[in-house]
């Protein structure tokens, strides 16, 4: 790793008591790309990282047999970060190549996010790699249906794993994956065998990170509905589940977008939905530079500053925006949108297949 | 039907209810009206046990509801306070402060006011500090001014509250100082006269039982003007711990509404924000109701601290160009009304220039858009600059202009916006009957003590005359075309600042099943010179059936 100065990926751990978290994590801490990966977990006298970790001890550092280093949050998470940064350069500890944070099964990630996003002592240090949620297939959906926690555990993932897999039906799995796209539609689904997944960490997913056009095109696929244009955008209704409220939706914006007039807009909507927006994501076209379309990221009230593309990552150049939320409804953001971002209500549409 | 409590007979009843508007009689039950009408509507209702009065043909309406007061502050200065005249002199204060020492325990604080702020730079002196030492015998003391802003302290007092030669000034705010020596002088300039009144405050020096007096005795204030509901509008702890208190001790008698700070206001200190708003069930009572929370938004237009879409007039310090600003973002001021919405408060918003105005509006309006409608009614307090684009947004967000203070005719205020605005902007204020042709709910209120008394006849009359009913400024009237009739002024002392407060099922009007708030009158005010209602005199005041007031 050269360029002390780029920031180190930062990839969020999360998942519900007893979706198999620490497990997967063991795995993938033995895979030799996670050498010089530091762990954090933020529940001190809940480790369970086996022989990895010898003992609990009173450091807040502690180096794990396989070379990474293991923290426990004491006070905040920001103090944390900047102490592994500083031991790190200080070579105190390995290089750092990549931060995990492990989260509590009861943990709202977002604010560990928000902490990343928007803490300016960090601000460079560290980049938002993704946000991996784990699910037990076994008991995944009573859990969903029963924590509010679990439900936006998943509605803010970049990246699902499905636990357990081999204990459950082929149909009980489909189902579960089912849910899974209605809560998360721009999240990619894994499947984990006996804690091993099917996915590298450190495949950078978090679409604030960087201008990757083949992400960016990925997960505008992937927030298209696959079930037409007469479809019903609301997924968790369509499917007969509303999780906590919990929905996605998604705009196609045919008409160029005026950045300070929708710029306005995302201030409004965060200052007053922010607790209720999960996620949005969007590629924007704006009308002062329509050959770059800007990124957009918030989770709740947090926006990562927009990130602007060199190009436009497929013939289709129009604004597209996808939204988790809980409990907004759709018309309430297109009725806003209209006021407040000055776009004409007759080119905000659903996305369709055919217009693509 | 059992026997009425009471029954009013023979009078000129206004009810203030649009389908009936006369009456000659009036019966009571429990505290709530069971019968209106002629004399025949209440004739089966007298019994052995009623009390029946009759009036005499005089004219009676509901209670007056002051939709923006600050209480606990005159009740204090009447009860605990040293009081002396702001013309008063230097020699004068200095003897007053003396015969309060020597009637005062030792150690106890003596607060009085307030003096004139032509003395100020007198008072600022080593001199006049040793002066007021001598005259205080130990004991701390704090005069207030009379604009409220600035106190003066002597040495006990600054040893209390930890001010010294080395203190620095605090931001927006200074400590009097001797140039030569650079010691305090006691005098404590805006927001350092916090230092001390904070001093006082986490003292103890106000006890649970003084302020639920000082509370007592302001609504009996407004009980002899005739009111018989209010809002509060800053209740900090100690408010409604007091109105809680009196509630519960069957002892308030009149309807409360507060508005919680949500920051701590310059004029007066303790818990605020989110902290005070969690403890609002606490404060709960029936007639004791913590149901909005206030929003300072910007300042006075006669500090240019109110915000505008124009200029100020150039200022030396200020410069050219100066619109004033406001001290909550737009965006902080969405969350602001969408928190309290979740949790059902209302929102009075200070709202002193049409640049705050305005702001206020397109926060409101953003809430409604994401939102959509809602039984609350926000407020927008001192609702008189306003853009003319912004008249008929108060009725299309369903938003109330709490009318207060009484400022609406030639006045000192108005000759200070002079100053700051130029003659012809500072002229456009309180554009009553343009937001009344909009559709806009208006609510009339004191804003007591800024209005010296929260007589509302004053303000009545100004609805309808912008004329100063005081006779100052003979001759001038304040943009008359903006005039209203005496019957739209009562309605809005009445039963549109019932509607703006959430009392509208309750007060505001004389109508089966509201609570028994009446005001007997001297005059019949539909009747006489628009220029003879600010002499009106109550002469009974009933809450909920029970007389609160009797001019004696």
């Amino acid at each position: 790793m050269s360029g002390a100065d780029r920031p180190i990926p930062v990839t969020v751990l999360t998942g519900f008591l007893g979706s198999g978290k620490t497990t997967v994590l063991n795995r993938l801490l033995r895979r030799p790309s996670l050498a010089g990966a530091a762990v954090i977990i933020n529940e001190f006298g809940a480790i369970g990282l086996d022989h990895l970790l010898i003992e609990a001890s009173e450091e807040q550092f502690t180096l794990l047999d396989n070379g990474c280093v293991c923290c426990t949050v004491r006070g905040d998470l920001v103090a944390t970060l900047k102490a592994l940064d500083q031991r790190s350069r200080a070579g105190e500890v390995p290089e750092l190549t990549h931060v995990i944070i492990e989260t509590t099964g009861l943990a709202d990630p977002a604010p560990i996010l928000h902490t990343l996003m928007a803490e300016p002592e960090l601000a460079g240090r560290y980049v938002i790699a993704g946000v991996v949620t784990t699910v037990d297939a076994v008991n995944g959906l009573m859990t969903l249906d029963r924590h509010a926690e679990a439900a936006k555990q998943v509605a803010v993932a970049d990246q699902l794993l499905v636990t357990k897999t081999d204990l459950v039906s082929a149909e009980a799995l489909s189902e579960l994956q089912r849910r899974l796209k209605a809560l998360a539609p721009t999240a990619r689904q894994s499947l984990a065998h006996d804690g091993e997944a099917d996915f590298d960490i450190l495949d950078s997913q978090h679409l604030g990170a960087a201008g990757d056009l083949d992400r960016i095109a990925a997960w505008l696929e992937m927030a298209e509905p696959d079930c037409g244009p007469d479809c019903a955008h609301d997924h968790a209704h369509h499917n007969g589940h509303a999780h906590h409220g919990i929905q996605s939706y998604s705009f196609v914006i045919d008409e160029p977008v005026e950045w300070a007039a929708f710029a306005r807009w995302l201030d409004y909507v965060a200052a007053l939905k922010g607790e209720d927006l999960l996620r949005l994501k969007g590629l924007v076209h704006v009308t002062e530079q329509p050959e770059r379309p800007l990124v957009l990221h918030g989770v709740q009230h947090v926006f990562h500053p927009p990130v602007r593309l060199d190009a436009w990552p497929s013939a289709d150049r129009r604004t597209r925006l996808v939204f988790i939320v809980r409990d907004i409804p759709r018309e309430t953001i297109a009725r806003t949108l209209t006021k407040f971002a000055a776009i004409d209500a007759a080119s905000i549409r659903a996305p369709d297949r055919t217009a693509a | 039907m059992p026997d009425a409590d009471l029954v009013l007979t023979n009078g000129r009843i206004y009810t203030l209810d649009r389908k009936r508007p006369w009456a000659s009689s009036v019966a009571v039950k429990s505290g709530r009206i069971v019968a209106v009408g002629e004399a025949d509507a209440v004739a089966d209702l007298s019994g052995p046990d009623t009390r029946v009065v009759d009036l005499g043909g005089a004219m009676l309406m509901p209670g007056i509801v002051d939709v923006h007061a600050h209480l606990m502050m005159g009740g204090q200065a009447e009860l605990f306070e040293l009081r002396f005249a702001p013309t008063s002199s230097f020699e004068t204060l200095i003897a007053r402060v003396a015969e309060a020492a020597a009637k005062a325990p030792e150690g106890s604080w003596i607060i009085g006011g307030q003096w004139g702020s032509d003395l100020l730079p007198k008072l600022n002196t080593l001199a006049a500090l040793a002066a007021l030492d001598k005259a205080s015998q130990g004991r701390p003391v704090m005069l207030r001014d009379d604009t409220y802003h600035n106190r003066w302290i002597n040495s006990q007092a600054l040893r209390l509250a930890g001010v010294s030669a080395a203190t620095p000034d605090p931001e927006k705010g200074s400590i009097g100082r001797d140039p030569a020596s650079g010691a305090p002088t006691g005098m404590m300039i805006e927001s350092a006269a916090g230092i001390v009144e904070s001093t006082i405050a986490r003292s103890g020096h106000y006890t649970e039982e003084m302020d639920r007096a000082a509370m007592a005795q302001s609504i009996a204030t407004l009980n002899s003007y005739g009111v018989t509901a209010f809002l509060d509008a800053a209740a900090m702890q100690p408010i409604l711990a007091a109105l809680k208190g009196l509630d519960d001790r069957g002892e308030l008698t009149a309807w409360s509404v507060s508005a919680m700070p949500a920051v701590e206001p310059s004029f007066m200190f303790g818990i605020a924000g989110d902290e005070l708003i969690a403890l609002r069930e606490n404060y709960r009572g029936v007639h004791a109701r913590p149901d909005f929370v206030k929003v300072f938004l910007d300042g006075v237009p006669g500090a240019r601290t109110a915000a505008f879409h124009e200029p100020y007039t150039d200022d030396p310090i200020l410069g050219c160009c100066f619109r004033g600003s406001t001290i909550v973002t737009v965006p902080d001021l969405i969350r602001w009304v969408g928190k309290c919405e979740k949790l059902g408060l209302g929102v009075k918003i200070h709202c002193a220039g049409d640049a705050a105005v305005s702001q206020a509006l397109d926060a409101i309006d953003v809430v409604r858009s994401f939102n959509g409608p809602t039984k609350l009614i926000h407020h927008i307090a001192h609702a008189s600059y306003i853009a003319p684009d912004d008249i008929a947004r108060f009725a299309a967000l369903g938003v109330a202009a709490d009318l207060s203070p009484f400022l609406w005719y030639p006045t000192s205020f108005l000759e200070g916006h002079k100053q700051t605005m130029g003659e012809a902007r500072a002229q456009r204020f309180w554009p009553n009957k343009d937001l009344l042709e909009a559709g806009a709910l208006l609510a009339g209120g004191s804003d007591w003590p800024v209005m010296p008394n929260p007589d509302p006849w004053d303000g009545i009359e100004g609805l309808v005359t912008r004329r100063n009913p005081s006779g100052d400024f003979k001759g001038a009237a304040l943009w008359p075309e903006q005039a209203l009739d005496v019957a739209t002024a009562l309605e809005i002392f009445t039963i549109n600042s019932a509607r703006a407060i959430g009392l509208a099922d309750t007060v505001g009007s004389i109508e089966i099943g509201k609570s028994a708030d009446f005001i007997k009158l001297d005059r019949n005010v539909l009747d006489i010179p628009a220029d003879e209602i600010a002499g009106t005199k109550v002469l009974t005041t009933w809450f909920e059936g029970r007389v609160v007031y009797e001019r004696s």
